[in-house]
């Protein structure tokens, strides 16, 4: 299998690069009618699989499972998810032949082996949907003609999906129809009235292209949102038990603090979190992260390139084939650094300490949304998708960062997401060595304001409160965050 | 004279710039057990609080413990309402959680909470037993949080604080949900405590209490007043009944002649047996009653019949004449049911405003998603008026009162006119003051053609227009009759 993106023309990569059209809500209109009556069996019953499920049956549609042979006879968890929950459950050879639409929601790595699977068993002119088009992109998975190819991904975790749902709401969606595969025409009505089943056409939902969708979404996760987190994490905690900072009190201000900050990212963007910060901290958070850009610029561009080549694919799936020798090492490796074995300690830290004592982390984080932001749309990718992959999904992450560290981030990610966090991490530290030689206390660790004038040069301030909320991620953001107000605080502290 | 065991002097509390408590004295004795009642939100919790040490208020507050007790010296405060996390740390829990099954378990089972608080309490587990089996937890020990129901939740509150016998506990409406076999257990326990040493300090305006209850209170204009019995507390001032909006005068449009339709339900998890063999037709205005111990699956059944539990699917259901899972989706449900939980009430959005709650009542979402028309907006503020919410409209709903909480859901659950309303103990946590307004409303409300499911634990407390009555016991429907004697 050859990879798709690569044997395309340019004009059609740039083409299908450049699909993001944010939809209305009176798009939606028809709701789910267009699956109405039809069979939707499902591959797979993890999060995803389990509560995409739940919410299409909730939307009265007839929902079943096909889950291998193996998983139903060992009564593994994915069957018992499926069957505690009364959903018919039957293997593949039972279930795909009566399918008017498959979705395979298992994880990416199984995804070639499920679909040949598959494939052979679906009737003529059925539909087969994903929630990640890696498989069709990167591994160039041709599907047969007759068959419609549809994406609906929820910018999510599953259980948010679910929960979302049930309160009346929904999740941001992307939703794309491959341009190989609509033989009828039918796979946009069909990716809509699967997204309205979901909940997600209350939530936002953007029409993208299977390839915008994985060029965007491996660059934000590789570098702002696990890899960056990642780092920063590692590198604010070793900066202040370098320099003597209580070890509870400093594993605490990371773990809960990226959750804190970002909670203002996602409900005002940069300005929003920036404006958490007195004026004298905002402009020197604006100062420290102007400079991280120019450090780390060349190396989010390396990422984004290899995205774009098909390097970086190329690489892990030869790691896959090696029995992800690379990914268990690396995993490894972060489960012995000194953050992740510190414990938070037992202090009290107030919401907007958070902020005062971590200038550097907000000036990382502005940094890290604002490069993954400009070198996606250099590289073609539209503002839209760039924001969907870069700034909102920062929180939705920076959480699992919360409940459990960058353990339990790199668990709830995808292998694709933790393999490439891993390779930027890496790279990223050295990089940043010598930029952390100068970083201290006052930035991270102690409150930035105490003992200062808090006065600032009117000049100064308003160039940078400009630059700030002039940036293209600001405008783009207004405009989409209009449509996800709704979306309720993640609180874990 | 020994010092007393509880000094406050001078005590001053303010919330959000009110005064809560003034210049308030008291001392609780040996020997003492207080009682402390009196209007809804004059101070009662605030008070309790700032003993345990969980409010911070200005003046003296002094607690004497004995030294050489074997009760361990501590001030145990068990709060009105129950809270827990998830193995992750959060409590972003909907109210549906307990009946969607995931194998990644969310919440501790209750063997393991307890495991966990006997190791921060240096409790040993001998001593459990007893507690659990007169709570009748035994068989729950397997049980995750997320799935107790809120009386199973009450009890495990009180199971803890039984457990660890502190010099002095406070508890904070003990018998929210309980059912009236457990609250007589309870007050046999509380009796024993207090034989043993412990010093207790109910605060509920409950009329049936444990003997050794021997002085009572009330808290007037922010101080503490001591009263001779619980007869003489203040009550709340009976309400002015005004007139109903005209829009919930209008019987609402009945779907079908018969709202739901349930044959041979049952519903189990893993072994344990919820609900089994149970046949029930309410057709529609019916006002039915529906009661049965803690744990007997009162919640399971009605969270069939609103579309929150999964194995509705899996049952032989009709809801206003059509088969679950024809092809309905659980929103066309919500639509025409009104609802009402303890449950509800407890994962209710702790952002939600009153006025922005009462309109999500409209589409029936936890938040508001939408532009509210006109027409909507008048509707909204005539049930503000009506149940004199309107000087509150813009606060969150969690900073008022617990039964002004309640009337802001029970607005948003009849702001659409529904065909069918299942209020599911509604007056739990309510005084009697404020559960007969409630139930007189609701009477009210019934007037006009709708269709009633109503679960109470009380029989001195119900509203009139119920006729019919199903009693559940173990998951099973022991009575189904019509009701004769008039109870009110």
């Amino acid at each position: 299998m050859a990879n798709y993106f690569n044997t395309l023309p340019l004009r059609e990569q740039l083409n299908q690069l450049g699909v993001a059209e944010f939809m209305d809500i009176s798009e939606f209109a028809d709701g789910v009618s267009a699956l109405k009556g039809k069979k939707i069996v499902i591959v797979g019953c993890g999060a995803q699989g389990l509560n995409q499920g739940l919410n299409l049956r909730d939307s009265g549609l007839d929902v079943s499972y096909a889950l291998r042979k193996e998983a139903i006879e060992q009564k593994r968890d994915s069957w018992k998810n499926a069957t505690d929950n009364h959903f018919t459950v039957g293997t593949y050879e039972e279930l795909i032949p009566t399918a008017d639409l498959v979705s395979n929601l298992t994880p990416d790595k199984q995804h070639s082996s499920v679909i040949d699977a598959v494939m052979p068993l679906m009737k003529e002119g059925a539909t087969l949907s994903y929630s990640h088009g890696f498989n069709i992109v990167e591994e160039g998975k041709e599907i047969r003609k007759d068959i419609t190819v549809i994406m609906v991904a929820p910018k999510c975790p599953g259980s948010e999906v679910r929960a979302e749902y049930l309160r009346g709401f929904g999740v941001p969606t992307l939703i794309a129809v491959h341009p190989e595969n609509d033989p009828q025409g039918k796979g946009l009505a069909e990716a809509k009235a699967y997204c309205v089943g979901t909940g997600g056409h209350k939530a936002g939902v953007l029409r993208s292209s299977f390839v915008a969708e994985v060029k965007s979404d491996l660059m934000g996760e590789q570098t702002i949102l696990c890899g960056l987190l990642q780092t920063g994490s590692i590198l604010s905690f070793d900066k202040m038990i370098e320099k003597g900072i209580d070890p509870g009190y400093a594993s605490k201000l990371v773990q809960y603090g990226v959750e804190v900050i970002t909670e203002a990212l996602k409900q005002g963007g940069i300005t929003a979190m920036m404006d958490r910060l007195s004026n004298i901290a905002k402009i020197k958070a604006f100062e420290v992260s102007e400079e991280l850009k120019d450090i780390m610029r060349p190396l989010f561009q390396k990422h984004q390139d290899d995205i774009m080549s098909g390097e970086f694919s190329r690489t892990m799936m030869e790691d896959w084939a090696n029995g992800d020798k690379q990914l268990l090492g690396w995993r490894a490796a972060t489960g012995e650094t000194a953050f992740e074995k510190t414990p938070a300690g037992d202090v009290k830290i107030g919401e907007q300490e958070y902020f005062d004592h971590a200038v550097f982390m907000v000036s990382y984080i502005k940094a890290g949304v604002e490069l993954a932001f400009e070198t996606m749309v250099e590289a073609g990718i539209k503002p839209e998708s760039a924001y969907y992959e870069s700034l909102h999904e920062t929180p939705l992450i920076a959480n699992t960062i919360a409940r459990k560290k960058l353990f339990e981030m790199n668990r709830v990610i995808s292998d694709t997401a933790e393999y490439g966090c891993y390779l930027f991490d890496h790279a990223c530290k050295p990089l940043l060595a010598d930029f952390m030689k100068t970083v201290d206390t006052d930035i991270i660790g102690r409150n930035f304001n105490e003992g200062k004038d808090l006065a600032v040069d009117n000049q100064t301030l308003i160039a940078v409160n400009e630059a700030i909320r002039t940036h293209p991620v600001e405008k783009v953001g207004a405009v989409l965050r209009k449509a996800m107000t709704a979306m309720k605080a993640i609180k874990t502290v | 004279m020994t010092d007393p065991v509880v000094h406050i002097a001078q005590l001053n509390l303010q919330y959000a710039g009110e005064v809560v408590l003034d210049q308030l004295d008291w001392q609780v004795f040996r020997g003492e057990c207080w009682l402390i009642g009196g209007k809804s939100g004059s101070g009662k919790s605030a008070l309790a609080k700032v003993v345990a040490g969980l409010e911070k208020g200005t003046g003296t507050v002094e607690i004497n413990f004995i030294r050489h007790s074997s009760l361990p010296p501590r001030v145990l405060y068990v709060s009105n309402w129950y809270e827990f996390t998830n193995l992750e740390g959060d409590r972003n829990f909907y109210y549906q959680q307990r009946y969607n099954k995931h194998q990644k378990n969310d919440t501790l089972t209750v063997y393991a909470e307890l495991a966990a608080y006997a190791q921060a309490e240096g409790l040993s587990f001998g001593d459990l037993e007893k507690y659990l089996d007169l709570f009748e937890f035994i068989d729950l020990k397997g049980t995750q949080l997320i799935e107790l129901s809120s009386g199973e939740h009450k009890k495990l509150q009180l199971i803890k604080a039984l457990w660890l016998q502190p010099q002095l506990l406070i508890v904070d409406e003990p018998y929210t949900g309980l059912d009236k076999a457990s609250r007589k257990k309870l007050n046999g326990f509380f009796d024993d405590l207090a034989a043993v040493g412990v010093q207790l300090v109910l605060v509920t305006n409950e009329q049936d209490l444990p003997a050794c209850i021997n002085r009572f209170a009330e808290i007037d204009k922010g101080n503490i007043k001591q009263v001779d019995s619980v007869q003489a507390l203040s009550v709340d001032a009976s309400r002015n009944r005004k007139p109903l909006p005209l829009f919930l005068q209008e019987a609402p449009v009945s779907p079908a002649e018969v709202m739901v339709h349930m044959e041979n339900i049952h519903v189990r998890y893993g072994d344990k047996v919820v609900l089994k063999g149970i046949d029930w037709t309410v057709r529609a205005g019916e006002k039915w009653l529906l009661q049965g111990h803690n744990g007997s699956g009162k919640s399971t059944l009605l969270s069939l019949i609103t579309g929150d539990h999964p194995q509705a699917y899996a049952n032989n259901i009709a809801l206003f004449g059509q088969p679950r899972g024809s092809g309905e989706s659980i929103w066309d449900i919500k639509e025409r049911i009104g609802i009402i939980s303890p449950e509800l009430h407890w994962y209710f959005d702790k952002t939600a405003r009153v006025w922005q709650a009462i309109a999500s009542g409209f589409y029936d979402s936890i938040g508001l998603f939408r532009q509210v028309s006109y027409e909507k907006q008048q509707k909204i503020n005539q049930l503000l008026d009506f149940f004199e919410l309107t000087e509150v409209k813009d606060r969150l709903i969690t900073t008022l009162p617990l039964g002004k909480q309640r009337l802001v859901l029970l607005a948003r659950t009849i702001i659409k006119n529904p065909a069918l309303l299942i209020l599911d103990e509604p007056c739990q946590g309510l005084d009697h003051t404020q559960t007969a307004f409630f139930n007189a409303v609701v009477d009210e409300l019934c007037g006009f053609g709708k269709t009633l499911i109503y679960v109470g634990h009380y029989e001195t407390q119900l509203p009139n227009c119920l006729e019919k009555k199903m009693v559940l016991e173990k998951g099973e429907a022991k009575v189904i009759e019509e009701m004769n004697e008039v109870v009110c």
